[in-house]
């Protein structure tokens, strides 16, 4: 059983998207925790922590993800975690490309078919346990 | 298992030192592999904490007041468990229960744990005894458990709590009316939820009419959104958990769910050697004869 996490950071209210592929993933089979929206940095990695969920989706429309992102991924390194995260949201190619070379395993646009990142956050699962 | 695996001991002395990502990890190891969690459990000192059920129907409010609950059990260590439904076809669940309770994620005294119930018997999930004597070993002072709040998992929260709650609230339709049998007999609280709304007054009433005669069940009004009225109930479960503790009623409780662990585990075993047995050309009394003797061996092995 794959557990996810969806998680909403920064001040923006629009939480339809982060519905969307939760509702989907859910559908596709998987236990999806959703923390609603306005999350601080440290409410999402405390909670994915303590979930133990097997990967983190954060969505992201603000645009303050050069900001945020980092900002979880480094306090999960701090609490011993490495699970996999992935990133939704109207990201800018050259900001997913640096979220990536700081370790985020994927980053979404608007319009990504669900299906497929379901069938990715299976790889990344997969990846993640071998 | 998600990232960094932990091995025995290691779990066994982070539970012990009170880490709370060892905490984590055991609980998964509860959904994962209950057997081993059993064995573990079985190392480990527990302590009694007060195990509290919140059931009611859904959108009364059990999230909510959770976290208003919360807010009010300043210094106290307390361990959360929320039961949402798994879907019946694809096995997915949405885990939604932590959106009221968010504001409490990173109080270090705090710990909220989302279940799937996995199509359990009776609607809680089917590790729900070892994640509570999880809670109990890691030494916190109270559990407090949401079910799902359909089907069976109001009886069934019964088998594990030392205190249940059932959660009325007025705008879901005429509740009294919808009151599912048994539900009466499990409340040791009744909590009418949305206080704010006027026809909670009327719902008051028609409870109090309803339960007058039997066994006398205290009646808590709350507004989860404000906090209205949940000191009280708050300070009612402390007494409650005092009372019960010295007059042997706690011991009951513990006696029951001891059982009722025990059988879980049996019915564990049990559904999987159902399954894996080829039914093909044997009678029910021979496969029933087979299995009790699978069960046999595996004790000796
Ligand atoms: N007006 C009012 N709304 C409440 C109160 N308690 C909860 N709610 C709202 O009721 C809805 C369902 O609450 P939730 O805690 O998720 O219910 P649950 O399904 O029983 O866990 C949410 O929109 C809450 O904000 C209350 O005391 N008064
Ligand atoms: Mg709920």
């Amino acid at each position: 059983m794959i557990k996810v996490m969806i998680a909403k950071p920064g001040l923006d209210g629009h939480d339809r998207g982060a519905k969307v592929v939760a509702k989907a993933l859910r559908d596709a089979g998987m236990e999806v925790i959703y923390t609603g929206i306005r999350q601080t940095p440290e409410q999402i990695a405390q909670s994915a922590v303590d979930e133990d969920v097997d990967v983190l989706g954060i969505s992201i429309l603000s645009g303050a993800h050069m900001k945020l992102v980092p900002k979880i991924l480094e306090l999960l390194k701090k609490m011993g975690s490495n699970m996999p995260v992935f990133v939704g949201g109207i990201i800018p190619k050259e900001d997913a490309k640096r979220l990536k070379e700081i370790g985020v395993v994927e980053v979404y646009g608007p319009g990504t078919p669900t299906s497929e990142i379901a069938e990715q956050v299976r790889k990344f699962v997969e990846h993640s346990n071998a | 298992m998600s990232n960094t695996r932990m091995r025995e001991d290691e779990f066994l002395e982070g539970i012990k030192s009170h880490d709370r990502r060892s905490l984590a990890k055991m609980l998964s190891l509860c959904e994962k592999d209950p057997e081993t969690a059993n064995v573990l459990l079985d190392k480990l000192e527990k302590k009694t904490s007060h195990v509290v059920g919140i059931t009611g129907s859904p959108g009364v409010g059990k999230s909510t007041l959770i976290s208003a609950i919360l807010d009010k059990m300043n210094g106290k260590n307390v361990g959360v468990i929320v039961v949402d439904p798994s879907s019946p076809f694809t096995g997915g669940a949405l885990l939604g229960d932590r959106v009221r309770m968010q504001s409490h994620a990173t109080n270090e005294k705090f710990f909220i744990r989302s279940f799937a119930n996995r199509g359990a018997l009776g609607g809680l999930s089917p590790s729900i005894y070892e994640a509570c004597d999880t809670f109990e070993s890691f030494g916190m002072d109270n559990v407090i458990i949401e079910t799902v709040g359909v089907g069976q998992s109001e009886i069934d929260v019964s088998n594990i709590a030392d205190t249940v709650i059932v959660v009325l609230s007025p705008d879901n339709g005429d509740e009294i009316q919808m009151m599912k049998a048994g539900l009466m007999e499990i409340a040791d609280l009744f909590v009418i939820n949305k206080s704010d709304n006027p026809r909670s007054q009327i719902l008051l009433s028609r409870l109090r009419a309803m339960t007058a005669g039997s066994k006398e069940v205290p009646i808590y009004l709350t507004n989860a959104v404000t906090s209205e009225g949940v000191e009280r109930l708050v300070r009612a479960l402390d007494s409650r958990f005092f009372q019960i503790l010295s007059d042997g009623t706690l011991s009951q409780k513990r006696r029951k769910r001891l059982l009722n662990h025990v059988k879980s585990m049996i019915r564990r075993e049990l559904d999987r050697l159902v399954q894996s047995f080829e039914i093909d050309g044997i009678s029910p009394k021979e496969m029933r004869d087979h299995i009790i003797e699978e069960l046999c061996r595996k004790k000796r092995l």
